[in-house]
């Protein structure tokens, strides 16, 4: 077992070094560099000092130069710094946007479980009547509607007209922390986040739900003399449950595609935007360490998966 | 029943969380705060600590960095800042700066051995400061004593105070333990800066907003507010949405979005010169723009009139060279009206047929806003109809500069044609980088590789003029050699816009190219 969990560790650590490798070279072929997003184009600087500024940054070398040279430090745990933020370090500015993308997406997908489901069990049990149309018509536009669209008119709504909630950002500049405070720029983003996986939630919970509200267990339920309430929850509603779980599994990656997007459009500090701004900016080392922790988290829950079940299940070949 | 009850928890629930996310922070009563957008917009350049190595966002920096010189509000004259005055000698080799009496922000006194440390700095290229080349003809720097400093140039430089403007002065005493090829990256400047400007670094949360505190001791006086904030928002229309609901009160808008301020009391749009001349490059190392008869068919075959009135809604002034404040501009150009069958004739005389007929020529941009696209597409159709067929490509600024800055073998089919901008003012030397045949690459930034010996000959005299009373017939001469020689078509000088919120006080802002810096006193700004 433990040569099975050393090899897989190694194999990890190989994929690893090829992703680095594969997001480096890939980096290069993109147009243009960090110095060349640097220049404004309408006070542009000369070849020669765009060079000093290229050697300064060590982007002057050979690349594979630059490739070990980046992979020599990173092993030991220095990423860089930013190219577009003088002196920071890249390591400490990745980590600190994980919290706060988790905290959009985990409240955005919670708002979204809740919402989905409560609407799916309502329009399920009325169904057919005027609720269950405006439900199901609601569902259909958060269905589709594109993640922009709803980000900005939501924004332009609840922050611009009606004044609910911040228009961005993840707290008021220059208020001490509170709570409150988080909140109150947390939830319109994460409502917006929310809206196409609460429709598609409701929409299979409503359909799931009215194909066990036919069951015999649930006649026999009702038949005992059950009180509506619970042979809903309690009876039907766990059984069709099933099937939205395995819906919620499978969008929460489609949740961190829109997680990214309204992290742009509401200024969110999470890795969404700080992934796009170093795209647009061309910073290497951050793009380098963020896509490297990303493929570290799946790379290792690839290998736990792989251990539990090898644990687990004697069938599996370890040796 | 039950589902009623289901509703109604969910309804409270809903109630409570929006209760709590309407909750203002209580701190906002407490002190007097600008918040604004201040690094939006083709001015800004957010995430920049360094002055030296800023190509923009100076409108910022100067809140809490000074130069020794400033252009003023209206960007019509230089004057002093943290010099009090200055002399230039009559060969204009000899510039000498007396100091104000000014402390820095950790209470430390401003002395000429800083000014003398920052340009010293600047022009030792490890430092890699943006501005070492541009200060390549500063031959000495001495401080004879606390309050005074003394340049001296190798030649006459026409735009050293123009650069010197942006040179924000750095204390030696908290900077020279650094080594230069360290400064870049030193965290200093995100977390511990220290300027003599009217207000105080305090904090920098990263990449959301910085936060200035007033500096009681400033020598022209204690700001009127207590903070100044400086929100980065990652495109115009998300600081719209916030100067909209009243959370910043200042940011740089697009014109479309300045239009819909209009009339509003609640706001003040603010519109002023770009400083920014848009043209169509021709890259001469394309045989395509040999004949100056093909490039006055551009200039004749494009309604730039029509463009300026429907596309700009008036809000532009037609080029017909580099710059168009009216000192620079002689009488008698042509100003090249539209006129499609005069295009045609040219084109005809040039032997356009044979030169391209109507092959497509890609017409590089980074130009990406909606209006630009319009504009293109205008163009586009307009030389269609002369025989050009032009085909714009947009991609984003590294790309952009990754094409045109190519240093090995450059595709030159990559960039034949261009829609670019060019900084023309407040001094009109910005154009020469980009079109003086001394500033080919890597010397300079000619990337249109233009090989005009009339006109670099006319730049050459304008930027070394030392009498002063020609310094504005020199550059009337680079503008006439220009519009005969059409190394650019040149098409128009658009406005730009901010628009701040009505309730603030004294607020000085410009649309200066690279966010200036100009004399915008912040200790005066107030909010009601």
């Amino acid at each position: 077992m433990l040569t099975y969990i050393a090899r897989r560790i190694g194999i990890g650590l190989l994929m690893l070094i090829a992703l680095s490798v594969l997001v480096f070279v890939l980096l290069r072929l993109a147009p243009g560099d960090a110095i060349d997003a640097y220049i404004n184009p309408a006070a542009p600087l000369s070849m020669d000092e765009l060079a000093a500024l290229r050697a300064r940054l060590g982007l002057d070398q050979p690349l594979p130069v630059q490739y070990f040279g980046w992979l020599r430090a990173a092993i030991s745990g220095d990423f860089g710094f930013s190219t577009q933020r003088a002196g920071v370090s890249v390591l400490p500015l990745v980590l600190e946007r994980i919290g706060p993308t988790v905290l959009l997406m985990g409240t955005g997908m919670l708002l979204a479980i809740v919402l989905g489901i409560a609407a799916g069990i309502i329009s399920a049990v009325r169904r057919n009547s005027v609720t269950d149309v405006a439900l199901s018509v609601t569902s259909s536009i958060g269905i589709s509607s594109p993640a922009f669209l709803t980000a900005l008119l939501g924004l332009y709504f609840f922050s611009v007209q009606l004044r609910w909630a911040p228009s961005g950002g993840m707290l008021t500049p220059g208020a001490p922390f509170s709570v409150a405070d988080l909140l109150s720029h947390l939830i319109l983003p994460a409502f917006l986040l929310s809206i196409g996986h609460a429709a598609l939630i409701m929409r299979y919970m409503r359909s799931s739900l009215l194909e066990v509200l036919n069951q015999d267990y649930v006649r026999t339920a009702r038949a005992k003399g059950v009180r509506e309430f619970w042979v809903i929850i309690k009876h039907a509603t766990r059984n069709a449950l099933l099937p939205v779980v395995t819906l919620i599994g499978s969008t929460i990656g489609i949740a961190v595609g829109g997680a990214i997007f309204l992290e742009s459009v509401f200024n969110w500090p999470g890795m969404g935007l700080l992934l796009v701004n170093a795209v647009n900016t061309r910073d290497y080392p951050v793009i380098m360490c963020a896509t490297l922790i990303v493929g570290a988290c799946v790379i290792a829950v690839n290998l736990l998966t792989d251990i539990t079940y090898a644990a687990v299940d004697p069938r599996i070949q370890v040796a | 029943m039950h589902i009623r009850t289901i509703t109604q928890a969910l309804a409270i629930g809903g109630l409570l969380l929006g209760a709590t996310a309407l909750t203002t922070p209580a701190f906002a009563q407490d002190v007097k705060t600008i918040t604004g957008g201040f690094d939006v917009g083709p001015g800004g350049f957010p995430k920049n600590f360094n002055p030296l190595a800023a190509t923009g966002g100076f409108t910022w920096l100067n809140t809490y960095f000074e130069p020794l010189v400033i252009y003023n509000a209206e960007l019509s004259a230089i004057e002093g800042d943290l010099a009090t005055d200055y002399t230039v000698s009559d060969d204009m080799l000899t510039y000498t700066f007396n100091l104000a009496e000014e402390t820095w922000h950790d209470g430390e006194a401003f002395t000429s051995a800083d000014v003398k440390f920052t340009l010293d700095l600047i022009r030792n290229a490890a430092s890699g400061s943006v501005f070492t080349g541009r200060l390549g003809k500063i031959a000495n720097v001495e401080a004879p004593d606390d309050r005074t400093v003394v340049v001296t140039l190798s030649e006459a430089d026409g735009g050293l105070l123009s650069v010197l403007a942006q040179v924000m002065i750095l204390p030696e005493h908290a900077l020279a333990s650094i080594a230069p090829e360290s400064i870049a990256t030193s965290t200093w400047w995100s977390t511990t800066p220290i300027g003599t400007g009217p207000f105080k670094f305090t904090k920098y949360v990263t990449d959301q907003y910085v936060e200035l505190a007033a500096d009681e001791d400033y020598r022209r006086g204690a700001p009127k507010v207590d903070r100044l904030i400086n929100r980065y928002f990652e495109n115009p229309a998300a600081a719209v949405a916030a100067l909209r609901a009243g959370e910043i009160q200042f940011t740089y808008v697009e014109p479309e979005d300045a239009a819909t301020f209009a009339g509003n009391e609640a706001f003040t749009v603010i519109e002023g010169d770009s400083y920014v001349v848009n043209y169509i490059g021709f890259n001469q190392k394309v045989d395509l723009w040999k004949d100056v008869r093909v490039r006055q068919a551009f200039m004749y075959a494009i309604d730039r009139a029509a463009i300026v009135e429907s596309l700009y809604g008036g809000a532009a002034k037609l080029a017909n060279c580099g710059y168009v404040a009216p000192h620079l501009v002689p009488e008698g150009l042509n100003d090249y009206a539209y006129d499609p069958e005069k295009a045609k004739a040219l084109l005809d005389e040039a032997g356009w047929a044979d030169i391209n007929g109507d092959k497509p020529i890609t017409w590089l941009t980074y130009y990406g806003s909606p209006q630009a696209a319009n504009v293109m597409a205008a163009v586009q159709a307009m030389l269609a109809q002369v025989g050009v067929n032009v085909v714009p490509r947009v991609v984003d600024v590294p790309t952009y500069n990754g094409t045109v800055y190519q240093e090995n073998n450059p595709d030159w089919n990559e960039f034949p044609l261009i829609y670019a901008g060019l900084q023309n003012g407040p001094n009109p030397a910005g154009i020469n980088v980009g079109l003086n045949k001394s500033q080919l690459p890597p010397a300079g930034a000619n990337i249109m590789r233009i090989e005009f010996d009339d006109l670099s000959a006319a730049f050459d005299a304008a930027i070394g003029e030392t009498d002063a009373s020609q310094v504005d017939a020199r550059w009337q001469d680079v503008c006439k050699v220009m519009n005969e020689d059409l190394p650019w078509a040149t098409m128009w000088v658009a406005n730009r816009y901010g628009v701040a919120s009505a309730n603030l006080v004294d607020f000085v802002w410009t649309p200066a190219p690279a966010g200036g810096p100009f004399a915008a006193h912040p200790e005066l700004w107030d909010i009601k």
